[in-house]
Protein backbone atom coordinates (compact mmCIF):
# COMPACT_ATOMS: atom_id res chain seq x y z
CA UNK A 1 0.00 0.00 0.00
CA UNK A 2 1.72 3.63 -0.93
CA UNK A 3 0.72 7.09 0.44
CA UNK A 4 -0.46 9.85 -1.42
CA UNK A 5 0.25 12.21 -3.12
CA UNK A 6 1.11 16.28 -2.32
CA UNK A 7 -0.64 18.04 0.80
CA UNK A 8 1.50 21.41 0.38
CA UNK A 9 -0.52 23.75 -0.64
CA UNK A 10 0.21 26.03 -4.08
CA UNK A 11 -2.30 28.14 -6.38
CA UNK A 12 -4.99 26.02 -8.08
CA UNK A 13 -3.62 23.11 -6.76
CA UNK A 14 -6.61 20.47 -5.01
CA UNK A 15 -4.69 17.76 -3.00
CA UNK A 16 -4.88 14.12 -2.01
CA UNK A 17 -7.50 14.12 0.59
CA UNK A 18 -6.28 10.55 1.90
CA UNK A 19 -3.41 9.69 4.24
CA UNK A 20 -2.83 6.83 2.40
CA UNK A 21 -4.01 5.92 -1.30
CA UNK A 22 -2.49 5.53 -4.44
CA UNK A 23 -6.00 4.23 -5.30
CA UNK A 24 -9.07 6.31 -7.05
CA UNK A 25 -11.64 6.76 -4.38
CA UNK A 26 -14.20 4.08 -4.50
CA UNK A 27 -17.68 5.70 -4.00
CA UNK A 28 -18.62 9.12 -5.78
CA UNK A 29 -19.30 11.98 -3.60
CA UNK A 30 -21.41 15.26 -3.56
CA UNK A 31 -20.77 17.45 -0.79
CA UNK A 32 -22.20 20.61 -0.43
CA UNK A 33 -21.78 23.81 2.33
CA UNK A 34 -23.74 26.99 3.19
CA UNK A 35 -21.21 29.15 5.23
CA UNK A 36 -22.01 32.81 6.67
CA UNK A 37 -18.75 35.07 7.66
CA UNK A 38 -19.63 37.73 9.51
CA UNK A 39 -16.32 40.44 10.64
CA UNK A 40 -16.81 42.82 13.93
CA UNK A 41 -17.60 46.28 13.35
CA UNK A 42 -15.06 48.45 13.86
CA UNK A 43 -14.59 50.26 17.23
CA UNK A 44 -16.63 53.32 16.98
CA UNK A 45 -13.73 55.17 18.65
CA UNK A 46 -11.55 53.61 15.58
CA UNK A 47 -13.68 55.43 12.86
CA UNK A 48 -12.77 58.61 11.33
CA UNK A 49 -14.85 58.43 8.44
CA UNK A 50 -17.06 56.49 6.62
CA UNK A 51 -19.32 53.21 7.65
CA UNK A 52 -18.07 50.90 10.67
CA UNK A 53 -20.05 48.29 9.03
CA UNK A 54 -17.30 45.31 8.03
CA UNK A 55 -17.53 42.09 5.40
CA UNK A 56 -20.41 39.83 6.12
CA UNK A 57 -19.87 37.08 3.39
CA UNK A 58 -22.47 34.29 2.55
CA UNK A 59 -20.66 31.80 0.95
CA UNK A 60 -22.07 28.05 -1.09
CA UNK A 61 -19.83 25.30 -1.76
CA UNK A 62 -20.32 22.29 -4.42
CA UNK A 63 -17.71 19.33 -4.65
CA UNK A 64 -18.52 16.48 -6.71
CA UNK A 65 -15.61 14.01 -6.79
CA UNK A 66 -15.70 10.27 -8.66
CA UNK A 67 -13.91 7.36 -9.31
CA UNK A 68 -13.32 7.24 -13.47
CA UNK A 69 -12.49 3.26 -14.11
CA UNK A 70 -9.76 1.81 -12.08
CA UNK A 71 -7.02 4.16 -12.89
CA UNK A 72 -8.73 7.62 -12.74
CA UNK A 73 -10.74 10.01 -10.15
CA UNK A 74 -11.84 13.42 -11.07
CA UNK A 75 -13.48 16.64 -8.69
CA UNK A 76 -15.27 19.75 -9.49
CA UNK A 77 -15.36 22.06 -7.05
CA UNK A 78 -17.65 25.22 -7.13
CA UNK A 79 -18.10 28.40 -4.87
CA UNK A 80 -20.09 30.90 -4.83
CA UNK A 81 -19.81 33.92 -2.68
CA UNK A 82 -21.81 37.17 -1.82
CA UNK A 83 -20.50 40.12 0.05
CA UNK A 84 -21.30 43.38 1.53
CA UNK A 85 -20.11 46.29 4.10
CA UNK A 86 -17.06 48.24 4.06
CA UNK A 87 -13.62 48.16 3.62
CA UNK A 88 -10.42 50.41 5.51
CA UNK A 89 -9.37 53.50 3.42
CA UNK A 90 -6.92 54.83 4.65
CA UNK A 91 -5.73 55.86 8.30
CA UNK A 92 -4.50 58.98 10.51
CA UNK A 93 -2.60 59.87 13.45
CA UNK A 94 -5.12 61.50 15.49
CA UNK A 95 -4.07 64.74 17.82
CA UNK A 96 -3.98 62.15 20.72
CA UNK A 97 -1.62 60.14 19.17
CA UNK A 98 -4.29 57.45 18.13
CA UNK A 99 -4.69 55.97 14.78
CA UNK A 100 -8.07 56.28 13.37
CA UNK A 101 -9.13 54.15 10.43
CA UNK A 102 -11.21 56.13 7.81
CA UNK A 103 -13.89 53.37 6.15
CA UNK A 104 -15.40 53.11 2.37
CA UNK A 105 -18.40 55.39 2.52
CA UNK A 106 -21.15 53.18 1.02
CA UNK A 107 -21.55 49.38 1.31
CA UNK A 108 -19.89 47.54 -1.09
CA UNK A 109 -21.46 44.43 -2.77
CA UNK A 110 -19.39 41.85 -4.57
CA UNK A 111 -19.71 38.38 -6.07
CA UNK A 112 -17.13 35.97 -6.79
CA UNK A 113 -17.32 32.81 -8.35
CA UNK A 114 -14.89 30.05 -9.13
CA UNK A 115 -14.47 26.67 -10.29
CA UNK A 116 -11.94 23.89 -10.15
CA UNK A 117 -11.87 20.92 -12.40
CA UNK A 118 -9.18 18.15 -11.54
CA UNK A 119 -8.28 15.13 -12.39
CA UNK A 120 -5.93 12.24 -11.14
CA UNK A 121 -4.52 9.25 -12.60
CA UNK A 122 -3.03 6.28 -10.20
CA UNK A 123 0.06 4.21 -10.56
CA UNK A 124 1.33 1.16 -9.10
CA UNK A 125 3.69 3.04 -6.87
CA UNK A 126 2.11 6.72 -7.27
CA UNK A 127 -0.21 8.59 -9.39
CA UNK A 128 -0.04 12.30 -11.06
CA UNK A 129 -2.66 14.86 -11.35
CA UNK A 130 -3.77 18.35 -12.86
CA UNK A 131 -6.09 21.15 -12.41
CA UNK A 132 -7.26 24.22 -13.30
CA UNK A 133 -9.28 26.82 -11.61
CA UNK A 134 -11.04 30.00 -12.51
CA UNK A 135 -11.82 33.19 -10.43
CA UNK A 136 -14.40 35.40 -11.34
CA UNK A 137 -15.21 38.66 -10.06
CA UNK A 138 -16.17 42.21 -11.51
CA UNK A 139 -12.87 43.82 -11.06
CA UNK A 140 -10.68 40.53 -10.65
CA UNK A 141 -10.37 37.23 -12.95
CA UNK A 142 -7.46 34.38 -12.37
CA UNK A 143 -7.01 31.43 -14.45
CA UNK A 144 -4.31 28.89 -12.44
CA UNK A 145 -3.36 25.60 -13.52
CA UNK A 146 -1.24 22.96 -11.83
CA UNK A 147 0.36 20.05 -12.30
CA UNK A 148 1.40 17.10 -8.90
CA UNK A 149 2.86 13.87 -8.72
CA UNK A 150 4.05 11.28 -5.89
CA UNK A 151 6.33 8.40 -6.05
CA UNK A 152 6.04 6.06 -3.06
CA UNK A 153 9.42 4.29 -2.61
CA UNK A 154 9.96 0.58 -2.36
CA UNK A 155 10.00 0.43 1.38
CA UNK A 156 6.39 1.13 0.88
CA UNK A 157 6.34 3.87 3.58
CA UNK A 158 7.80 6.92 2.17
CA UNK A 159 6.32 9.07 -0.10
CA UNK A 160 7.75 12.29 -1.81
CA UNK A 161 5.64 14.55 -3.79
CA UNK A 162 6.10 17.26 -6.24
CA UNK A 163 4.66 20.04 -7.50
CA UNK A 164 3.72 23.12 -9.63
CA UNK A 165 1.42 25.79 -10.13
CA UNK A 166 0.97 28.84 -12.08
CA UNK A 167 -1.81 31.87 -11.85
CA UNK A 168 -2.52 34.76 -14.46
CA UNK A 169 -4.94 37.32 -12.44
CA UNK A 170 -6.36 40.74 -14.53
CA UNK A 171 -6.91 43.33 -12.36
CA UNK A 172 -10.20 45.79 -13.63
CA UNK A 173 -10.62 48.06 -10.44
CA UNK A 174 -13.62 49.82 -10.08
CA UNK A 175 -14.53 53.43 -10.15
CA UNK A 176 -10.87 54.08 -11.39
CA UNK A 177 -11.18 57.34 -13.00
CA UNK A 178 -13.12 58.38 -10.07
CA UNK A 179 -10.29 57.85 -7.56
CA UNK A 180 -7.47 57.84 -9.30
CA UNK A 181 -7.26 53.91 -9.75
CA UNK A 182 -5.20 52.07 -12.08
CA UNK A 183 -7.79 51.11 -14.53
CA UNK A 184 -6.10 48.20 -15.52
CA UNK A 185 -3.06 45.48 -14.28
CA UNK A 186 -1.86 42.41 -14.66
CA UNK A 187 -0.12 40.03 -12.13
CA UNK A 188 1.19 36.25 -12.33
CA UNK A 189 2.10 33.46 -9.71
CA UNK A 190 4.27 30.42 -9.73
CA UNK A 191 5.12 28.56 -7.38
CA UNK A 192 6.83 24.73 -6.73
CA UNK A 193 6.74 22.55 -3.79
CA UNK A 194 8.62 18.97 -2.56
CA UNK A 195 6.74 17.50 0.19
CA UNK A 196 7.51 13.78 1.99
CA UNK A 197 5.26 11.86 3.84
CA UNK A 198 6.44 8.79 6.18
CA UNK A 199 4.52 6.29 8.49
CA UNK A 200 6.38 6.87 10.99
CA UNK A 201 3.94 3.41 12.87
CA UNK A 202 1.13 1.68 12.99
CA UNK A 203 -0.88 4.25 14.02
CA UNK A 204 1.45 7.89 13.48
CA UNK A 205 1.97 9.37 10.04
CA UNK A 206 4.11 12.59 9.61
CA UNK A 207 4.62 14.80 6.65
CA UNK A 208 6.67 17.87 5.82
CA UNK A 209 7.69 19.95 2.42
CA UNK A 210 9.00 23.10 1.58
CA UNK A 211 7.29 25.61 -1.24
CA UNK A 212 8.85 28.34 -2.80
CA UNK A 213 5.91 31.34 -4.64
CA UNK A 214 7.69 33.50 -6.85
CA UNK A 215 4.24 36.83 -7.22
CA UNK A 216 4.84 39.69 -10.29
CA UNK A 217 3.51 42.40 -11.22
CA UNK A 218 0.50 44.96 -9.84
CA UNK A 219 0.74 43.88 -6.08
CA UNK A 220 -0.56 47.03 -4.27
CA UNK A 221 -4.23 47.17 -2.96
CA UNK A 222 -5.50 49.69 -5.88
CA UNK A 223 -8.63 50.53 -3.61
CA UNK A 224 -6.60 51.92 -0.58
CA UNK A 225 -5.13 55.73 -0.48
CA UNK A 226 -1.59 55.83 -0.86
CA UNK A 227 -0.68 52.07 -0.94
CA UNK A 228 2.80 51.21 -3.20
CA UNK A 229 4.37 48.11 -2.85
CA UNK A 230 7.23 46.52 -4.64
CA UNK A 231 6.44 44.38 -7.82
CA UNK A 232 7.99 41.33 -7.18
CA UNK A 233 7.47 39.43 -3.97
CA UNK A 234 9.13 35.77 -2.88
CA UNK A 235 7.37 33.57 -0.57
CA UNK A 236 9.00 30.79 1.39
CA UNK A 237 7.25 27.99 3.65
CA UNK A 238 7.72 24.71 5.34
CA UNK A 239 5.27 23.09 6.71
CA UNK A 240 5.13 19.70 8.96
CA UNK A 241 1.78 17.67 9.79
CA UNK A 242 1.28 15.11 12.04
CA UNK A 243 -1.56 12.60 12.59
CA UNK A 244 -1.90 10.25 15.75
CA UNK A 245 -4.52 7.57 15.94
CA UNK A 246 -5.72 6.65 19.34
CA UNK A 247 -7.52 3.44 19.04
CA UNK A 248 -9.20 2.85 22.65
CA UNK A 249 -10.36 6.88 22.83
CA UNK A 250 -11.19 6.23 18.97
CA UNK A 251 -9.83 9.99 18.55
CA UNK A 252 -7.41 11.10 15.67
CA UNK A 253 -5.05 13.27 17.04
CA UNK A 254 -3.76 16.28 14.18
CA UNK A 255 -1.32 18.71 14.76
CA UNK A 256 0.03 21.23 12.02
CA UNK A 257 2.85 23.95 12.01
CA UNK A 258 3.82 26.20 9.04
CA UNK A 259 7.05 28.88 8.94
CA UNK A 260 6.54 31.41 6.62
CA UNK A 261 8.57 34.09 4.54
CA UNK A 262 9.12 36.56 2.44
CA UNK A 263 11.00 39.21 0.82
CA UNK A 264 8.62 42.12 1.97
CA UNK A 265 9.92 41.00 5.48
CA UNK A 266 6.52 39.26 6.61
CA UNK A 267 7.46 36.17 8.72
CA UNK A 268 4.76 34.00 10.43
CA UNK A 269 4.42 30.92 12.81
CA UNK A 270 1.01 29.44 12.45
CA UNK A 271 -0.07 26.43 14.44
CA UNK A 272 -2.65 24.32 14.99
CA UNK A 273 -4.71 21.22 16.73
CA UNK A 274 -7.84 19.39 15.92
CA UNK A 275 -8.91 16.35 17.72
CA UNK A 276 -11.19 13.53 15.89
CA UNK A 277 -13.69 12.13 18.30
CA UNK A 278 -16.12 10.09 17.33
CA UNK A 279 -18.50 9.16 19.89
CA UNK A 280 -20.44 6.29 17.90
CA UNK A 281 -20.25 4.70 14.16
CA UNK A 282 -22.05 7.96 13.44
CA UNK A 283 -21.08 11.07 15.43
CA UNK A 284 -17.74 12.84 15.67
CA UNK A 285 -16.73 15.55 17.20
CA UNK A 286 -14.06 17.64 16.25
CA UNK A 287 -12.79 20.57 18.20
CA UNK A 288 -9.62 23.18 16.96
CA UNK A 289 -7.38 25.36 18.01
CA UNK A 290 -5.12 27.47 15.33
CA UNK A 291 -2.49 30.35 16.68
CA UNK A 292 -0.99 32.77 13.81
CA UNK A 293 1.70 34.84 14.17
CA UNK A 294 3.53 37.27 12.03
CA UNK A 295 5.94 40.01 11.49
CA UNK A 296 5.04 43.43 10.13
CA UNK A 297 6.47 44.10 6.50
CA UNK A 298 9.06 46.06 6.07
CA UNK A 299 7.34 49.03 4.31
CA UNK A 300 4.14 48.60 6.66
CA UNK A 301 3.01 52.47 8.14
CA UNK A 302 0.34 52.76 10.89
CA UNK A 303 -0.89 55.89 9.56
CA UNK A 304 -1.57 55.84 5.56
CA UNK A 305 2.06 57.60 4.34
CA UNK A 306 0.39 60.05 1.92
CA UNK A 307 3.48 62.21 1.50
CA UNK A 308 5.29 58.95 0.47
CA UNK A 309 8.45 59.22 2.25
CA UNK A 310 9.26 55.64 1.42
CA UNK A 311 9.91 54.07 -1.90
CA UNK A 312 7.03 51.34 -0.84
CA UNK A 313 4.28 51.51 1.73
CA UNK A 314 1.72 50.68 2.62
CA UNK A 315 -0.99 50.78 6.14
CA UNK A 316 -3.06 47.81 5.35
CA UNK A 317 -3.82 46.26 8.52
CA UNK A 318 -3.21 42.67 6.99
CA UNK A 319 0.39 43.73 6.87
CA UNK A 320 1.11 45.10 10.28
CA UNK A 321 2.00 42.95 13.32
CA UNK A 322 -0.39 40.87 15.66
CA UNK A 323 -1.09 37.87 16.69
CA UNK A 324 -4.48 35.85 15.69
CA UNK A 325 -6.22 32.96 17.88
CA UNK A 326 -9.13 31.19 16.68
CA UNK A 327 -11.16 28.05 18.23
CA UNK A 328 -13.64 26.19 16.40
CA UNK A 329 -16.17 22.93 16.48
CA UNK A 330 -17.03 20.81 14.28
CA UNK A 331 -20.39 17.91 14.34
CA UNK A 332 -20.50 15.56 11.65
CA UNK A 333 -23.63 13.03 12.00
CA UNK A 334 -24.02 10.00 9.47
CA UNK A 335 -27.18 9.06 8.55
CA UNK A 336 -26.58 5.77 6.20
CA UNK A 337 -25.25 7.40 2.68
CA UNK A 338 -25.92 10.58 4.65
CA UNK A 339 -23.21 12.85 6.84
CA UNK A 340 -24.86 15.90 8.05
CA UNK A 341 -22.14 18.72 8.96
CA UNK A 342 -22.49 21.76 11.15
CA UNK A 343 -19.09 23.70 12.11
CA UNK A 344 -17.92 27.22 13.74
CA UNK A 345 -15.06 29.39 14.35
CA UNK A 346 -14.48 32.27 16.75
CA UNK A 347 -11.11 34.30 15.10
CA UNK A 348 -9.81 37.15 17.54
CA UNK A 349 -6.57 39.22 16.69
CA UNK A 350 -4.17 41.58 19.08
CA UNK A 351 -1.09 43.53 18.88
CA UNK A 352 -1.67 45.17 15.89
CA UNK A 353 -0.93 49.07 15.31
CA UNK A 354 -3.73 49.32 13.07
CA UNK A 355 -7.14 49.37 14.55
CA UNK A 356 -8.58 48.19 11.08
CA UNK A 357 -7.70 44.35 12.64
CA UNK A 358 -10.33 42.23 12.44
CA UNK A 359 -11.99 39.73 14.37
CA UNK A 360 -14.69 37.81 12.64
CA UNK A 361 -17.20 34.77 13.14
CA UNK A 362 -17.55 31.61 10.58
CA UNK A 363 -20.83 29.18 11.02
CA UNK A 364 -21.10 26.21 8.27
CA UNK A 365 -23.72 23.79 7.47
CA UNK A 366 -23.59 21.01 4.78
CA UNK A 367 -24.43 17.87 4.01
CA UNK A 368 -21.97 14.89 1.95
CA UNK A 369 -23.81 12.23 -0.06
CA UNK A 370 -22.28 9.07 -0.97
CA UNK A 371 -23.09 6.60 -3.49
CA UNK B 1 15.47 33.58 5.06
CA UNK B 2 19.31 32.31 4.67
CA UNK B 3 19.45 29.54 2.29
CA UNK B 4 21.31 27.59 5.46
CA UNK B 5 18.15 27.44 7.69
CA UNK B 6 16.06 26.18 5.06
CA UNK B 7 18.11 23.87 4.71
CA UNK B 8 18.61 22.90 7.53
CA UNK B 9 14.96 23.01 8.31
CA UNK B 10 14.42 20.43 5.75
CA UNK B 11 17.57 18.01 7.10
CA UNK B 12 16.11 18.13 10.38
CA UNK B 13 12.62 17.40 9.20
CA UNK B 14 14.33 14.51 7.38
CA UNK B 15 16.12 13.49 10.21
CA UNK B 16 12.80 12.24 11.67
CA UNK B 17 11.88 10.00 8.91
CA UNK B 18 14.72 8.20 10.55
CA UNK B 19 13.00 7.27 13.74
CA UNK B 20 10.43 5.52 11.69
CA UNK B 21 9.47 1.23 11.39
CA UNK B 22 8.59 -0.47 9.11
CA UNK B 23 4.14 -1.20 9.20
CA UNK B 24 3.02 -3.88 7.21
CA UNK B 25 0.28 -3.46 4.66
CA UNK B 26 -2.44 -5.37 7.49
CA UNK B 27 -1.73 -3.02 9.95
CA UNK B 28 -2.62 0.48 8.18
CA UNK B 29 -6.27 0.22 9.09
CA UNK B 30 -5.85 2.97 11.49
CA UNK B 31 -3.79 4.86 9.25
CA UNK B 32 -6.70 4.85 6.78
CA UNK B 33 -9.22 5.81 8.46
CA UNK B 34 -10.55 8.72 6.79
CA UNK B 35 -10.16 11.13 10.09
CA UNK B 36 -6.34 10.38 9.44
CA UNK B 37 -6.82 12.01 6.24
CA UNK B 38 -3.88 15.08 5.92
CA UNK B 39 -7.33 16.84 4.48
CA UNK B 40 -10.10 15.41 6.09
CA UNK B 41 -12.67 17.94 5.02
CA UNK B 42 -11.34 19.54 1.28
CA UNK B 43 -14.42 22.18 1.23
CA UNK B 44 -13.97 23.01 5.03
CA UNK B 45 -10.07 23.36 4.51
CA UNK B 46 -10.87 25.41 0.52
CA UNK B 47 -12.71 27.80 2.97
CA UNK B 48 -11.06 28.02 6.13
CA UNK B 49 -7.72 28.45 3.61
CA UNK B 50 -9.63 30.78 1.04
CA UNK B 51 -10.34 33.55 4.47
CA UNK B 52 -6.76 33.24 6.28
CA UNK B 53 -5.73 33.66 2.72
CA UNK B 54 -7.88 36.66 2.31
CA UNK B 55 -6.74 38.43 6.24
CA UNK B 56 -3.47 37.40 6.62
CA UNK B 57 -0.29 38.37 4.91
CA UNK B 58 0.69 34.86 4.37
CA UNK B 59 -0.04 32.12 2.32
CA UNK B 60 0.90 28.47 1.11
CA UNK B 61 1.61 24.95 2.97
CA UNK B 62 -1.88 24.10 4.03
CA UNK B 63 -2.83 21.03 2.66
CA UNK B 64 -5.27 22.53 -0.13
CA UNK B 65 -4.89 26.07 -2.31
CA UNK B 66 -6.68 28.91 -3.20
CA UNK B 67 -6.82 30.35 -6.41
CA UNK B 68 -5.99 34.04 -7.21
CA UNK B 69 -8.61 36.76 -5.71
CA UNK B 70 -9.69 40.14 -5.31
CA UNK B 71 -9.77 39.39 -1.64
CA UNK B 72 -6.07 40.17 -0.85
Amino acid sequence: MALSASAVALPGVLVSTSAISDTPPTAKVISYRASSYKEDSLASEALLAGSPERYDIEIHQLRYSSPIGEKYSISLDSSYESMSGASPWYTVKSANGNTKVAMSGASIYEKRRDVTASVQRYYDRGNVGASFTISDENDYRSNSASVDGSFTLANDSTTLSLGIAHSDDDINPTDAALFNRIPSANKSTTSAFFSVTQILNQFSIIQTGVSSTRAGGYLTDPYKLSDHRPEERNQFTWTTSWRRYFREQRSAFHANYRFYDDDFGVRSHTIDFALHKSFSRSITLVPNVRYYQQQAADFFTPATDFARTMEFNSSDYRLSKYDALSAGLKFNVQLGDYTLVLSGERYRTSGSSNPAMIDFTRLSAGIDYTF
Amino acid sequence: MHRNLRISLLLSALAVMTACQFVPAYQRGDLARPEMAFDADPLGSKLNQHIYFSKEASTGGNGVAAGGCGCN
